[in-house]
């Protein structure tokens, strides 16, 4: 028997919900990577919190995957083209292998640093392994940390 | 199976850029491929989110492997797009 079932992603900080589509980096806004959305987050020092609740399987400064139980995977990428940065400007909050909730912090960082530095501060939240259908009701406009950014419907 | 081993050329690794460009790749080859760090299991070359899971490096070996029909021409060119930089 089919069931239908829904992950709640949740914007992972604070600022404006955003289509993937305005990412300014092709890569991210034609979806290659997954569907999903963005946020362009507040300007200052800013707590990036884990968008479900899961085990954190990749965890680099500029960038970390959540899996679900289920094994859905939601990818967080802090600013655009950030790996050139070195990790210079994240403190890491959680730790590689780390059990989270929905809202644990992971990550903190500035992006008006970021953007001082000339780079995007945009962070693209998306849906690996996902089929561009089974992302929905995505959220436009302010947005906190914690609540939907989107929703991912699979089948299991 | 037949399989190559590339040296990964892209600066970032296999992160997420080259990671969908390779993805992307495998995924519309005719025969499932795997891929994985040298000595380790190998995994789903369809799975971004697998492969982000490798966390291959830059100057990494990787092994790619294929059976069926269309293997070889289809790991010759996965060798390919791995052993190039993908961040253009």
């Amino acid at each position: 028997m089919d069931t239908t079932t829904v992950l709640f992603v949740g914007a992972p900080l604070a600022g404006i919900a955003i289509a993937l589509a305005d990412v300014p980096d092709p890569v991210f806004a034609q979806a290659m990577v997954g569907p999903g959305a963005a946020v362009d987050p507040e300007r200052g020092p800013l707590t990036v919190v884990s968008p479900i609740a899961g085990t954190l399987v990749k965890l680099k400064p500029h960038a970390f995957v959540v899996a679900g139980t289920d094994g859905r995977g939601v990818l967080v990428h802090l600013g655009i083209d950030t790996v050139n940065l070195d990790g210079a400007g994240f403190d890491l909050l959680a730790a590689e292998g780390a059990r989270l909730s929905a809202g644990t912090p992971v990550v903190r960082w500035n992006p008006a640093e970021i953007e001082a530095r000339g780079l995007s501060p945009v962070c693209p939240v998306i849906a690996l392994d996902a089929t561009a259908v089974a992302v929905c009701s995505v959220a436009a406009g302010a947005i906190e940390p914690g609540r939907t950014l989107f929703q991912w419907v699979a089948r299991a | 199976m037949p399989e190559r081993i590339v040296t990964v050329a892209s600066r970032v690794g296999l992160h997420a850029r080259p990671a969908a460009v390779f993805v992307k790749a495998a995924s519309a080859a005719a025969v499932p491929v795997t891929i994985a760090k040298q000595g380790k299991d190998p995994v789903s070359a369809r799975s971004i989110l697998a492969v982000l899971g490798l966390d291959v490096r830059q100057g990494d070996q990787v092994v790619i492997a294929a059976d069926g029909a269309g293997a070889e021409h289809t790991l010759d060119e996965l060798a390919a797009l791995l052993s190039a930089d993908l961040e253009g």
